[in-house]
């Protein structure tokens, strides 16, 4: 074990290796390596599940607390049960519910559909004290659609889809569907006419941890440098809760969030209404009397230590390895990629810092196809909602590790933030704005071309 | 590095926020509810609960989740917590919950729904719960370390009780992990008292006691902990179903535990509670139960015709079955059996292994008829259960059901105290006894 962690320190990729190679898998690919060391083989529906082989098995005891945490379903206070204190608003009862297996959530097909794996942001105009979103008076910053007994549920939301098609040169169409958000049944009021509204599909949760260990250097290295036919980027800068100051976001739809641990403090309460160190205070806003009256789980529901179990088992959760990677279609296919500009936002590949905050983590190599910087992705997927720096039009480039394997993990997921995209291609044709060029080549390739720029990305 | 000036995002926020049309839709349906209680997780409650509100359009289902052990005070609470429908594989809480009168009848079409699985009765039957789902237990198999230790793929319960079985076996404690209390009374019914509690022993000897997470069996597995994990089905088949290379066995003697759904006497939302309590039991609720992450066997047995490749079917495997196990039995010595099983072989571990393993080399040492009659002998004081099963059924009332608080937890240590005498005299005569046995044989007690 100590040697283990010596070796981590020192960057644990030639280690795993000589270790893939020693334990008989004498044709690993570097290419398939999309987590460096922290690349599990596996392409079950489990692939998004396996803990990174670069964990110490002295953390397995932290990791498999994560994993309960994020599996547990929470449990109305008072109970007999450490898991209590949902709410007293809340979305889901447990995080997998909008991160099956760890994977992407999935939208509602039409007004009759529940939000499962979606929730709706919503703020007004203006921001709060450290430049963020400025909540809803009544609403907070998220629609929680239920409450516990005795507390209202703060409404219903349900979308009804605009469709449109979109011919591609060799004739294909396709058909896309925009969501346009509706409400119900609002239980506090009515939102008002100037309420801005951003619904949201559950992202993975694996590869988090190479995802924090990139430096911000190497992100502002990818904001500066120069890009062709309109494309930019930049980075957010957002108020980091923790640290108390300034950061580089890089989590979040919006790279709206610094670090991992207030990103899961934040979906711990938001979503399941849980309060831990980070975010102690219920989210009942100032008219919601019976929620402010309502029971609690603990001061605070979640402890230090849990949250941080829940932090450790997403640093730790491997990002699958790639499939076919010396197959000749997906070979073209990744040309296409980078002839279609896409490798400008999809970045990779990008290496960790020497001196991550996990050892393990550090200077790995690896192929996240993001380079976490917002983009101006035109008005077809705008939602409006500014968030720091990033104003209305502007996403975080989402990574794209595992991307393949997305539907064989849950069949009901969707892409794109709001899960409106069906397919691969569907998302590629929603991209406007800095993807406009890389949208309008790929409309432009020939049914084969396109064929191996899609096995490409279910390579990955 | 520069924040966007304000006025400009909020300009250019203003210009595009139209795109999410938010319109209060006054003129819309009210969304009627059914409140259900469960602790199922959430791979089961999601599906059912989105398979129903698709079936049902303007009906939502709101989860209220709650362990077994902590549901019963809720259930009894004013207006019954205002729970519609209470659906969870949790048979003594609904048995209590019958009694006290909590359930009203469902009035449900049952054409399709047997109440019994060969023999065993799977629904209430005065009709008050209904069977839901039902699982089966036995044997989670890692091929690649069986072949690795060179043993044979076990087939039925006794075919873990060799030597060469050691450390190469999870069995869950029936005390701490859920669905362990009647896989024990399955070993207890289906081969007797006595022999039951026996080969409970054997194993357990040679079992790595697993004290909590019964989900994660297939973990310990597949990373190769063991060879095999005793464990209800569902879990293993769900990670089969998702890729793990285990296998999974069932043995000759298995039971049932079933889950059901009843609908509680003071439903609000009545007609919801009947339509979800009916969708359950429908062709579609009963089909979600095939589905990879759930795995458990559906009480319809129509919709066998449909199981995917390789799938366990109940009602077909009941007709071989050489015993019909009695659920009111075991869950009414389920306390006992916990404790029991403590006192055997939990609490001290590794005295029973270091007890069983004299006994067994003893009787591999055994050459003469005197001595293979005297390692006889050890091998029964091994398995001497302090406590015969008519003292056990007379004495069940009085030991704590494991989740209940109410009662004093240190009300049976007398009677626990003399077991574990007992049971530590016959060891350390079992012991003695196999010492003289591989003594007058010329052999050692040694590594094994």
């Amino acid at each position: 074990m100590k040697l283990r962690r010596v070796i981590g320190y020192l960057g644990v990729l030639p280690l795993a290796l000589l270790f893939l190679l020693l334990s008989g898998a004498a044709s690993v690919d570097t290419k398939a390596l999309s987590g460096g060391s922290a690349t599990v083989f596996d392409d079950s529906r489990e692939a998004f599940s396996q803990a990174s082989p670069v964990m110490d098995q002295d953390n397995l005891a932290t990791f498999v607390q994560g994993r309960n945490l994020f599996r547990q379903s929470w449990v109305v206070a008072p109970a007999n049960d450490r898991a209590a204190g949902l709410g007293p608003l809340y979305n889901r009862i447990s995080c997998i519910a909008c991160h099956a297996k760890n994977g992407r959530g999935g939208a509602p097909d039409g007004p009759d559909g529940t939000m499962q794996a979606m929730l709706l942001r919503l703020s007004i105009p203006g921001t709060n004290p450290h430049g963020g979103p400025k909540p809803h008076p009544a609403y907070g910053d998220q629609l929680n659609e239920r409450g516990v007994p005795g507390v209202p549920g703060e409404g219903i939301g349900f979308l009804i889809y605009d469709e449109h098609i979109e011919t591609l040169a060799d004739g294909t169409e396709v058909t896309l569907r925009k969501p346009n958000v509706h409400f119900k049944e609002m239980a506090y009021g009515t939102l008002g006419a100037d309420v801005m509204v951003s619904p949201r599909v559950g992202p993975v949760v694996y590869g988090l941890g190479l995802l924090e260990a990139i430096s911000d250097d190497t992100i502002l290295a990818m904001a500066r440098q120069a890009k062709p036919d309109g494309i930019a980027g930049r980075v957010n800068i957002v108020w980091d809760a923790m640290a108390q100051k300034e950061a580089i976001g890089r989590f979040g739809m919006k790279a709206n969030v610094a670090t991992l641990t207030e990103q899961i403090a934040n979906a711990f309460h938001g979503d399941l209404g849980i309060t831990s160190p980070l975010m102690p205070k219920e989210n009942c806003s100032k008219v919601q009397t019976a929620c402010q009256q309502a029971p609690s789980g603990g001061d605070p529901e979640l402890t230090r230590a849990e949250l941080y179990a829940t932090v450790f088992y997403q640093r730790m959760l491997a990002v699958p390895a790639r499939r076919d990677v010396n197959d000749k279609q997906v070979i073209q296919g990744k040309r296409l990629f980078v002839q279609a500009r896409c490798i400008a936002c999809h970045a990779a590949p990008l290496r960790t810092r020497p001196d991550a905050a996990l050892p393990a983590l550090s200077n790995q190599l690896i192929l996240p196809y993001t380079d976490l910087l917002l983009h101006d992705m035109g008005p077809g997927l705008a939602d409006g909602r500014s968030d720091y720096l990033a104003n209305g039009r502007e996403w975080r480039t989402p990574p794209l590790w595992g991307i393949g394997l997305t539907h064989k993990v849950n069949p009901d997921a969707g892409y794109l933030h709001d899960g409106r995209a069906r397919t691969l291609l569907e998302a590629i044709m929603w991209h406007g704005g800095e993807g406009s060029y890389s949208k309008e080549a790929v409309r432009k390739m020939t049914t084969e071309d396109r064929t191996a720029l899609l096995r490409f990305l279910e390579s990955l | 590095m520069l924040r966007t000036p304000l006025s400009i995002r909020k300009l250019f926020a203003a210009a595009i926020f139209g795109f999410a049309s938010v319109i209060a839709l006054a003129a819309d349906k009210p969304v009627s509810k059914v409140v259900v209680m469960t602790s199922y997780p959430e791979e089961v409650v999601s599906r059912f609960e989105a398979a129903f509100e698709k079936a049902h359009p303007g009906t939502r289902v709101e989860i209220l989740w709650r362990r077994s052990g902590d549901a019963l005070s809720y259930l009894r609470k004013p207006n019954q917590g205002n729970v519609d429908v209470y659906w969870t594989p949790a048979q003594r809480n609904f048995q209590i919950l019958a009694q006290e009168g909590a359930f009203r009848r469902p009035e449900l079409d049952m054409t399709g729904l047997p109440a019994k699985v060969g023999g065993f009765p799977i629904s209430d039957p005065a009709g008050f719960y209904l069977a839901s789902e039902i699982a089966a237990y036995g044997l989670a198999i890692n091929p690649q370390r069986l072949q690795d230790k060179k043993l044979a793929a076990p087939k039925q319960w006794t075919d873990l009780t060799g030597p060469e079985w050691k450390d190469e076996i999870v069995f869950p404690v029936p005390g701490k992990v859920g669905f362990a209390p009647i896989l024990t009374d399955i070993i207890l019914q289906g081969y007797g008292w006595d022999k039951g509690w026996a080969l409970l022993q054997a194993i357990g000897s040679n079992a790595h006691l697993l004290g909590q997470g019964g989900a994660n069996i297939s973990d310990d597995v597949r990373n190769g902990k063991a060879s095999v994990g005793v464990s209800i089905d569902f879990f293993i088949k769900s990670a089969i179903a998702n890729g793990a290379p285990l296998q999974f066995v069932y043995p000759g003697i298995t039971g049932y535990s079933p889950a059901h759904v009843g609908i509680m006497k003071g439903a609000a939302n009545l007609t919801a509670a009947r339509a979800f309590a009916a969708f359950v039991l429908s062709d579609e609720g009963q089909k979600i139960l095939f589905h990879h992450d759930i795995r458990k066997l559906p009480v319809r047995p129509a919709v066998y015709a449909n199981k995917p490749a390789g799938y366990y079917d109940p009602f077909e495997a009941a007709k071989a079955m050489p015993f019909v196990f009695d659920t009111e039995r075991a869950l009414a010595r389920q306390g006992l059996n916990n404790t029991l099983y403590d006192v055997l072989i939990s609490n001290e571990h590794a005295r029973l292994r270091q007890a069983n393993d004299k006994v067994i080399q003893a009787e591999h040492a055994a050459n003469t008829a005197a001595l293979k009659a005297r390692a006889a002998q050890a091998r029964s004081l091994l398995d001497t259960v302090p406590v015969s099963e008519a003292e056990a059924n007379m004495l069940a009332p009085q030991f704590v059901f494991a989740f209940d608080e109410t009662t004093d937890a240190h009300r049976n240590d007398a009677i626990t105290a003399q077991w574990t005498t007992r049971i530590r005299q016959n060891r350390e005569r079992a012991e003695q006894l196999a010492q003289e046995v591989l003594n007058a044989s010329g052999k050692q007690a040694g590594a094994q």
